[in-house]
Order: C-alpha cells, then sequence, then structure tokens
C-alpha cells in the first residue's frame, strides 16, 4: 500500500473553468454577481426590478438558472437586456461551465454587469464558483429570522444579503434585527441591504451597492491592463 | 442534493491521479470537509458506494475528515487529501 497526498480542490474542473470566466470578466471590467437564496425568496423579482432602475446605458446581460422552465427568463427579457435561460434538467446548482457555456459571445461585444440567478437552493450553490465577484444571498420577510443559522455556508460566503419583501413587514411576524443579528454572528462583515420589489424600497441602496463594485471592478480592469502590457 | 455529483468529481480526480501511476490501481481515497462545505458526508458516501458498486473501481474505499473552523480552516474544504494506491500485480499475485 503506497498512500500519495493529492491536496487539491474535489471541483479543482469547476474552479479552473470559473478561473477562466473570471479572467475575461476582469478583462473587461464587468462585475459578476451570483444569486442564491430559497425558491420564492424573490430572485427573480428582484432581478426583473433591478433591469428596470439601472442607470441608462449600462450593459448588462443575465443568466437565469432553473431546472425546468423558460419561465424565468421570459419574464426577465422584458426590459431589453440579453436574457439566457440555463435549465439543469434535475442539477440542484449551476457549475461554471453551464455559465461558459450559456455566454456565447456576450462577451465579445463588452459588458458592464452580468447577474446570474442561481437554482433556488440555499445548500448547493455555495460550493460552486462561477467566476463571480461576489456571491449576493436573498432571505425574504416571509422564511424565518433563523435561515442564516441553518444555512451556515452560504451566509459566510455572501458579500451581500438582501432582506426582500419588506413591504409584507406589518403582515408577517419576522423581526428584521434578529435576521440581521444571525446573519452578522455567521459573517460579521457581511453588508445587509432591505428591498421590497413591489414598492422598490430599499433599491437606491443596492443600485449604489452595484455601482460602487461596479467602479471598483473598472478600476481593477484599467491597473491590469496597465500591469500586463507594461 | 448535489453529493452524486461531488462523488463523480471525486472518482474523476482519482482517475487523473491514476494515469501518474501506471500499473496501480486506488484502494482508499481520503477526503477533507469542512463544517460549511454545504456537503453532507452520510449523503457523500452513500453516492460514493452508489457509483463504485459493480464497477471496476470496486473496493475502492472513501475516507472523510470532517474540519470545523479554527486555526487556519476556513470551514468550507472540500478537498482531496490522499490517494492509496495498490500495485496491480499484487493483487493478481
Amino acid at each position: 500500500m503506497n498512500r500519495v497526498a493529492i491536496e487539491k480542490k474535489v471541483l479543482s474542473e469547476n474552479d479552473q473553468v470559473a478561473l477562466r470566466l473570471r479572467t475575461a470578466l476582469t478583462d473587461l471590467g464587468a462585475l459578476s454577481l451570483n444569486f442564491i437564496g430559497s425558491p420564492g425568496a424573490g430572485k427573480t423579482a428582484l432581478l426583473e426590478r433591478t433591469l428596470q432602475l439601472l442607470p441608462y446605458g449600462t450593459r448588462a446581460a443575465v443568466l437565469t438558472g432553473d431546472i425546468q422552465t423558460e419561465n424565468d427568463a421570459n419574464r426577465l427579457r422584458r426590459y431589453g437586456f440579453p436574457v439566457k435561460q440555463i435549465t439543469t434538467s434535475g442539477a440542484c446548482h449551476l457549475d461554471a461551465r453551464m455559465v461558459e457555456r450559456h455566454l456565447g459571445n456576450w462577451l465579445d461585444d463588452g459588458l458592464d454587469l452580468l447577474l446570474i440567478e442561481n437554482v433556488g437552493n440555499l445548500v448547493c450553490p455555495t460550493s460552486y464558483d462561477l467566476g463571480e465577484d461576489a456571491k449576493v444571498v436573498v432571505l425574504s420577510v416571509a422564511e424565518g429570522e433563523d435561515k442564516p443559522l441553518k444555512y451556515p455556508g452560504i451566509f459566510r460566503k455572501a458579500e451581500l444579503m438582501l432582506l426582500n419583501k419588506v413591504d409584507l413587514l406589518p403582515y408577517v411576524p419576522f423581526k428584521p434585527e434578529l435576521a440581521r443579528e444571525n446573519a452578522r454572528g455567521i459573517h460579521p462583515g457581511i453588508d445587509i441591504i432591505e428591498t421590497s420589489c413591489t414598492t422598490s424600497f430599499g433599491f437606491d441602496h443596492w443600485l449604489k451597492w452595484i455601482a460602487v463594485r461596479a467602479e471598483q471592478k473598472k478600476a481593477s480592469a484599467k491597473s491590469f491592463t496597465e500591469l500586463t502590457s507594461a | 442534493m448535489h453529493e452524486m455529483g461531488i462523488a463523480n468529481s471525486v472518482l474523476e480526480a482519482v482517475e487523473k491521479e491514476l494515469q501518474r501511476y501506471p500499473g496501480h490501481r486506488a484502494a482508499k481515497v481520503g477526503l477533507r470537509i469542512g463544517e460549511f462545505a454545504g456537503v453532507d458526508s452520510d449523503s457523500l458516501e452513500f453516492c460514493f458506494e452508489a457509483l463504485v458498486t459493480g464497477t471496476p473501481w470496486e473496493p475502492l474505499q472513501l475516507e472523510i475528515t470532517l474540519c470545523r473552523v479554527e486555526q487556519g480552516r476556513r470551514g468550507d474544504e472540500l478537498e482531496l487529501a490522499y490517494v492509496e494506491l495498490d500495485e496491480l500485480q499484487e493483487a493478481v499475485a
């Protein structure tokens, strides 16, 4: 018997594709966000409202993952941006290869913002790097405040938590402060923004968050180009 | 829920490793899983067994080491630690 140390990630194949995606997106200065949340948290509605309110001229594109149907892509297409549905036929998450395959020639024409809506699930998508700049976890007030405690993996990895459907707060027993406390207990540095896709509450704050991150990405792309051309 | 895919990735990685050691077969593979990796070890063991049973991989074993967040550990590890190899001749003799 001969034991050989390997010391590599199980998903290193996925990570290689993710790295290739990240490099291509960084070259363009495009910000990429990976939206993860339970089914029904409001991910698609959130993207719809975001597309509607993006500053004029933003070159955005959307990939939306579901196990079956084109329904989400049909909803998202109404806003005039390129949208592609990724149907996973049973897989509970998106992987980097699916993203790469569906991007097609979107990167050729330049891009500022890539929004990726993952399959509704708080567990499996957490393991797969899609070459994104940040994971954004969507939690709605129709769920429990203890979701961050029950599914710590995604709340640790997400840079931002969108606490969605806050227009329902008068009708549900959800305590936003407790949800914040739970999320910060798992990940002290997580950003939290409250949103409502019905009233657009919080979208000024959320769009500002995107703008700051997009600016940082553009700046890093610029310094990257200077570095490689020097 | 995605443990079948993970189990498959483990076998792919072992296969790749075996290419570097001609004349060997894998007897055991060691995995390291962090407490926040989002991977259930019972489910992974079940999937791994299902993939291996009745194939030339048999009787390949899986050993999982769970790791908690402590010094230097991120808690989201999902890593191949090692593979134990047997020489094929020995197996025949």
